[in-house]
């Protein structure tokens, strides 16, 4: 009869080696895929802004009534930049990536370059197509920048549309009249405001450490004028007529005193040039009044209101968009459809869309929701009871697209560079755009 | 007795001879030291060789950060001979070196030489004083001088036009002044602590010397060309040479204060890599620029060491 040896110490220590070693390799493999169809389920959220999380967490119990899971999340706050950074390297290691990710507007272009949102990122199209009366519903301009070759990765936060925020107080005071049809005019009145009063009544940024800033200044008003960074295509078509009529008017506004340069939207420089009333009104996005005012200069509630921009005599809209955040799902996880159901039953549901205004500021991004009474009879104590949804239904239709290319860093870099030098002086509107496309095209090359 | 003390003393003799000859013991004891050592190799190789062997490898590649490098030869380090943005970054950060070497490092023997003064009252806090500005966070560093150099509401504004009348500086916004800023920002924060390595130099200088110097009539100047430089050559070249190799790699001021900006005039070649590795995707790029630079630096680092006579008898 076979007796099987003893195995001795060497050999239990070899086995326990291998043993272990086979545990660690498998731990080091990706994560089991099989799709989870239901039940509890825990998503890994990364987002930049607090304000996203507890919309998402007051979302469950809507989440679970509308899903079959039951839903909780563990979320993660990082910086903007650092998300995709964070979420790039996960994806390299082949784990640890969150089910479900906000991309500030900014950082979506990262995802755009080669394969990146294609390999990592749930196609949102056929889903949106599969709900009655969605797509037709959602803002193109909304979809538009974080789509590539026609499909959408993510769904913006907000339709982040550019107002004129303005002192109703100071405006009164200083004769100021409130329904100036054309920047033209209003170049005029705010040089005489500042040869009187040392006020401006529009801000370039200068912060040349956020050369996003620099650029949104000119952007905001580049696209109402008409203009556009890229097309549909992701071909730069920044080199416009439009693009130096709006260069040259910022610059000649600069001269004038009309419009300030103050380092940053949203620091000490901004805050100091609010207090002292040298800044009496300024062209921004509808986020600005919670990010940029309130926190700036609390003591001025009620003297704000908000107004549709201006025209350019030349033609243009009365609005543009500025800023945003998608969030997108990661495909190929046990997690995915139950993220994606999550994202779609908070995000995208009408009452998700009246929630995320009357609790974070945004935006909606259907055009249905616009009609809600609700949002209607919103009033803004900052704003001295203004009901501010009224104005905002009357701009949409004229929201401009914003299209993204995955250069788009590449054009920020040179276009911030060449608009200081254009508002110092060292270059003409016409020579720094033409300096830019240049610029643009020796390095996007690369 | 005397078995009873040679026993092991042979049984000890026996057991060398026998592991002299047997080559399995042998062997065994011939890998006992590297054993040893091996943990340190290891962690070598595992955090720097093979990091350096990858971002070598990546050079030649192009690669998104994402999916599979696809080869490309040469082809990144071509672009980078003809990246005007590079030349750029490389003039930059040739411009902080030339600061870093040539006016800090000298300023910090000046204010050694000054802080070892014999007879200096509140020593200590002078020294502390000094050197607290190396230990505050680059992020407050950025804000408070951002908060300094401010052109419509900063105070080095604010003090030019209390003094003169005049105070629309662009420190940050202007190319020429935006470079100047980053310099005075790395003399702030770095001559306190180059002081630092000086003063324990001077505080080991014979003070033989000097009572022979005084004897011999030489005056302040003479006593600190001839016996205070000399006695610091050890220390200078180190000082030297780590602040060239620190000001070779400058990040953290250009990226928190101008973003490498405005028009790329304070971009730094980490700067460079940074913003191609992480802003726009191009890793293979980004690691030829960064194989460059580790070139570069190596290579000057050299020469400064061999200049300096850095490890050689005097």
């Amino acid at each position: 009869m076979y007796t099987p040896a003893r195995p001795n110490r060497r050999a239990l220590l070899r086995a326990a080696l291998a043993t272990g070693s086979a545990a660690a390799l498998s731990a080091c493999g990706a994560a089991g895929t099989a799709a989870l169809t239901s039940g509890n389920v825990t998503l890994a959220l990364w987002t930049h802004d607090p304000g996203y999380e507890a919309f998402f967490q007051k979302g469950i119990p809507e989440a679970d009534r509308l899903t079959d899971f039951r839903y909780h999340l563990k979320v993660t706050r990082a910086g903007a930049a650092d998300v995709v950074t964070k979420l790039l390297a996960q994806a390299v290691a082949g784990r640890g990536t969150p089910d479900l990710v906000g991309f500030e507007i900014g950082s979506f272009p990262r995802m755009l370059r080669g394969d990146i949102a294609e390999r990592l990122l749930y196609d949102l199209t056929d889903d949106i197509a599969a709900v009655p009366g969605l797509k037709e519903d959602l803002l193109p301009a909304r979809t538009a920048p974080f789509s590539q070759g026609g499909r959408v990765y993510a769904l913006d936060s907000d339709t982040p549309m550019v107002v004129y925020f303005y002192r109703d107080d100071l405006f009164d005071r200083y004769r100021l009249p409130k329904d100036t049809v054309t920047w033209e005019e209003f170049a005029e009145l705010g040089a005489r405001v500042h040869r009187d009063h040392g006020a401006s009544m529009c801000v370039v940024s200068t912060i040349g450490s956020d050369v996003g800033q620099v650029v949104q200044s000119f952007q905001m008003l580049l696209y109402q004028r008409g203009g556009a960074f890229f097309d549909a295509d992701q071909n730069l078509v920044l080199d416009s007529p439009e693009a130096e009529e709006v260069l040259r008017f910022l610059c000649d506004g600069l001269r004038t005193g009309f419009v300030i340069d103050v380092s940053d939207y949203y620091g000490a420089a901004m805050q100091t040039a609010l207090k002292q009333g040298k800044v009496i009104g300024l062209p921004m996005a509808i986020w600005y009044k919670n990010y940029g005012l309130v926190p700036n200069v609390p003591e001025q509630k009620g003297r704000w209101r908000v107004k549709a921009l201006p025209r350019f005599a030349a033609g243009g809209a009365v609005t543009a968009a500025a800023g945003g955040t998608g969030f997108g799902v990661i495909k190929d996880k046990a997690n995915t459809r139950a993220a994606k159901d999550f994202l779609f039953n908070t995000w995208l549901t009408h009452e998700g869309q009246v929630r995320r205004f009357t609790e974070t500021g945004y935006l909606p991004t259907r055009r249905s929701v616009y009609d809600d009474p609700r949002l209607s009879a919103a009033r803004d104590d900052f704003c001295g009871g203004q009901r501010l949804f009224p104005l905002y239904r009357e701009l949409l239709p004229q929201v401009p697209p914003f299209h993204q290319s995955p250069d788009q860093s590449i054009l920020y870099d040179v276009l911030a560079g060449n608009l200081l030098r254009a508002y110092h002086g060292d270059l003409s509107p016409r020579q720094a755009l033409k300096q830019t496309a240049a610029d643009f095209r020796d390095q996007a090359g690369r | 007795m005397t078995t009873a003390v040679a026993g092991p003393n042979r049984a000890a003799r026996d057991s060398d001879r026998a592991g002299a000859t047997d080559p399995v013991r042998r062997r065994r004891h011939s890998w006992a030291p590297y054993l040893f050592i091996s943990p340190f190799y290891l962690l070598y190789a595992l955090f720097m060789l093979v990091p350096v062997a990858v971002s070598l490898w990546l050079s030649l590649t192009e690669w998104v950060g994402l999916g599979t490098p696809h080869w490309v030869g040469l082809r990144n380090y071509r672009l980078l001979a003809t990246d005007i943005s590079f030349h750029r970054a490389l003039g930059n950060t040739a411009v902080f070196v030339l600061v870093a070497v040539c006016v800090v490092v000298p300023l910090a023997l000046l204010i050694a030489q000054a802080l070892n003064t014999r007879g200096l009252r509140v020593r200590d806090l002078w020294r502390t004083a000094y050197f607290v500005p190396v230990v505050v966070s680059p992020i407050l560093v950025a804000l408070i001088f951002g908060l300094v150099f401010d052109r419509q509401f900063g105070l080095a504004n604010s003090v030019l036009r209390a003094l003169f009348g005049t105070g629309g500086v662009d420190w940050l916004g202007d190319p020429s002044l935006a470079k100047v800023s980053i310099a005075l920002v790395m003399l702030w924060r770095w001559t306190g602590y180059l002081t630092v390595f000086f003063l324990a130099g001077l505080q080991n200088v014979p003070r033989e010397l000097y009572e022979s110097a005084a004897l011999d009539g030489a005056g302040r100047l003479r006593t600190f060309t001839t016996v205070t430089l000399p006695a610091l050559k050890p220390v200078t070249a180190f000082v030297i040479v780590t602040s060239f190799i620190g000001a070779a790699q400058i990040f953290e001021e250009p990226y928190l204060l101008t973003g490498g900006g405005p028009a790329e005039s304070t971009l730094s070649v980490t700067m460079f890599i940074y913003r191609a590795a992480f802003q726009r995707q191009q890793f293979g790029y980004a690691a030829a620029a960064a194989v460059v630079l580790f070139v570069l630096v190596f290579g000057l680092s050299q020469l400064v060491n061999r200049l300096l006579g850095i490890g050689r008898a005097s």
